[in-house]
């Protein structure tokens, strides 16, 4: 009888855990989606709304359409126009996409070949691999600093290029550390198989090693892309007109007079549907690439 | 090509962009450092005056600087803790078999996976006073309750702590999670058969054989910590006032909003320093075992 009883308790209270835990994670969630379907009247109203009570999808037009035709629709009534942001969320859609991919590419092409002669040839030993894993943990707005006077010295402020080299720079420790890990799971018999049939030791690496680690290196292009569109410190720091992210869009929405609650909730939720998708593709990865590896989980 | 010479030739292309866009950067800080520039009255760092380290005196005495690293520090001692005992019970419970476990994984996962500025957003609107929170107080307590809780200090820092609870105890979670389902089973049923209580097992033969795996995670979210500010740049900008200001969002308003570029120069420099030494031996437990 005891036995039982103790066993209902652990079943009950387990329950409880993983549903407050869903509950805990997801309704932060569901607020924003809310919000982001629901009209100007709805979105700070005197009494809380647990539930949309209107459905629109004005906010997530309102991404798309310049704010003059905006106003002529008349879906935000008494907004001004000067309230309403001047660049509609096309532009840092773009922006955030062409610098995040640029700056996948770039991580993943210039991390992958350094992390290849770290695990073949134990290029700089044990210091070079440590060295990069210390950078990560320095704060960027500490190293930023000193960048963006860098950069304006150099006319590469707000310059989507200058941009997509940061991209490119920053995630490097995580493919170092991740491609590491894969390069060190293939099986040094393999290379030597390669050189005695005859490969030259960049052609076993191109031609053998690299086609063999292929998933490896998608995970972390997926897992280097998250992190390039989830920024916001660099972007906002370095950015004015031309190359704004969706992240600093965000903020654009948050004026001082009238924030546009809606339309921002609806410009969040779209930058969370690559970042989820992608996350989800590589949740097997996740931890090895946030332990850098570490954990191989 | 022999491999001497490979080893060295695959470096160079990362070599090139650090150069180009980190080194030669930090190079020029250690002069600009130096300065007392402000982009607002000379445009170009060479013409600002040369005022030699006093910009490294000038801000031991800057109060606001030092209460933004006290405040990190007390954010990163009460979130790093509350989610490392989130996310470790978590990690427990799902440790055990259930049903529907793969999607409930899945689903407390989300968190860490929304784009932090977004995240700090979803909690802006949370706190609002038309927000649930609120609602909820409101409900219980009354309609006198309910307060605009990132207008007043103490709760905006609460909600900024919060959110970061909620974005980063799936972190820990992950990392407890992967590791209580690779734990060798032998030692744990010997000790079953030696007729160890659970309570027992758990603390003398489980706990010592999860060390690494909590001390990575501990190690890696509280430098994470350190660094908070995209949360707290979209729910507050540091305010009211300078009350949820951090180092980084400290850093971002002396130097983009006031631009004293050489003052905020020489704190970087110095965060840099310290935290690079910190670092390195820090990341020791990633070491391997």
């Amino acid at each position: 009888m005891n036995m039982k009883l103790t066993k209902l308790w652990t079943t009950f209270s387990r329950w409880i855990i993983v549903i407050g835990a869903i509950f805990f994670a997801l309704f932060p969630v569901y607020w924003m989606v809310k919000i982001s379907l629901v009209g100007i009247a709805e979105w700070t109203p005197a009494e809380t709304l647990w539930l949309p009570q209107k459905i629109t999808w004005y906010n997530w037009a309102a991404l798309f359409i310049p704010r003059g035709t905006l106003m002529e629709m008349g879906w935000f009534p008494g907004l001004m126009e000067s309230e309403m942001v001047s660049t509609t969320a096309t532009h840092a859609v773009l922006n955030s996409l062409t610098m995040a991919l640029g700056g996948t590419a770039i991580a993943v092409a210039i991390g992958t070949l350094a992390a290849y002669s770290m695990s073949r040839y134990r290029a700089g030993g044990n210091f070079l691999p440590y060295l990069f894993l210390t950078f990560r943990m320095l704060p960027p707005m500490a190293i930023i600093v000193p960048i963006v006077i860098w950069y304006s010295t150099l006319h590469l402020f707000d310059n989507r290029i200058g941009i997509m080299l940061l991209y490119g720079l920053f995630p490097v420790p995580f493919v170092i550390w991740l491609m590491r890990s894969f390069f060190d799971e293939i099986p040094k018999e393999i290379d030597e198989a390669a050189i005695m049939d005859g490969c030259t030791p960049l052609a076993s690496f191109y031609k053998v090693i690299l086609p063999l680690t292929r998933a490896g290196v998608a995970v972390t292009a997926l897992f280097i892309f998250i992190l390039d569109w989830s920024d916001l410190l660099v972007a906002i720091t370095l950015t004015r007109v031309r190359a704004v992210t969706v992240t600093v869009q965000l903020g654009l929405y948050q004026a001082e007079v009238g924030s546009l609650y809606g339309v921002m909730a609806a410009l969040g939720i779209f930058a969370i549907i690559p970042t989820l998708i992608f996350g989800l593709a590589i949740q097997r990865y996740l931890v090895r690439g946030f332990t850098f590896g570490a954990i191989k989980g | 090509m022999n491999p001497e010479k490979l080893s060295l030739a695959l470096l160079l292309p990362l070599q090139i962009v650090m150069n180009s866009v980190a080194l030669l950067p930090f190079a020029l800080a250690w002069y600009v450092g130096f300065t007392d520039w402000t982009p607002t009255t000379v445009s170009n760092f060479w013409e600002a005056n040369f005022v030699g380290p006093s910009n490294f005196i000038t801000y031991l005495s800057d109060a606001f600087f030092g209460e933004a690293v006290l405040r990190t520090l007390f954010i990163v001692a009460v979130v790093v803790p509350v989610e490392f005992a989130l996310g470790f019970m978590l990690a427990y419970v799902f440790s055990g078999e259930f049903r529907g476990k793969k999607i409930a994984t899945t689903i407390v996962l989300v968190p860490m996976m929304v784009v932090p500025a977004v995240g700090g957003y979803m909690f802006y609107l949370i706190f609002l006073e038309s927000g649930p929170v609120n609602g909820f107080l409101k409900f219980v307590l009354g309609e006198q309750a309910g307060m605009a809780f990132l207008n007043y200090p103490a709760t905006a820092l609460m909600a900024i702590m919060l959110a970061d609870i909620w974005q980063w105890t799936p972190f820990i979670f992950l990392i407890m999670v992967s590791s209580f389902l690779s734990l060798p089973q032998d030692p744990i049923n010997a000790a079953y058969v030696l007729g160890a209580s659970r309570g027992y097992t758990f603390r003398h033969v489980v706990l010592p054989m999860l060390k690494r795996p909590m001390i990575i995670a501990l190690i890696l979210r509280g430098i994470e910590a350190l660094k908070i500010f995209d949360g707290v740049y979209i729910m507050t900008r540091g305010g009211p006032g300078t009350s949820t200001q951090t180092i980084s969002m400290y850093l971002y308003e002396w130097g983009f909003k006031y631009f004293r570029y050489g003052y905020v120069t020489s704190e970087s420099l110095t965060i840099l320093i310290v935290l690079a030494i910190a670092g390195w031996y820090l990341v020791k437990p990633l070491r391997g075992e």
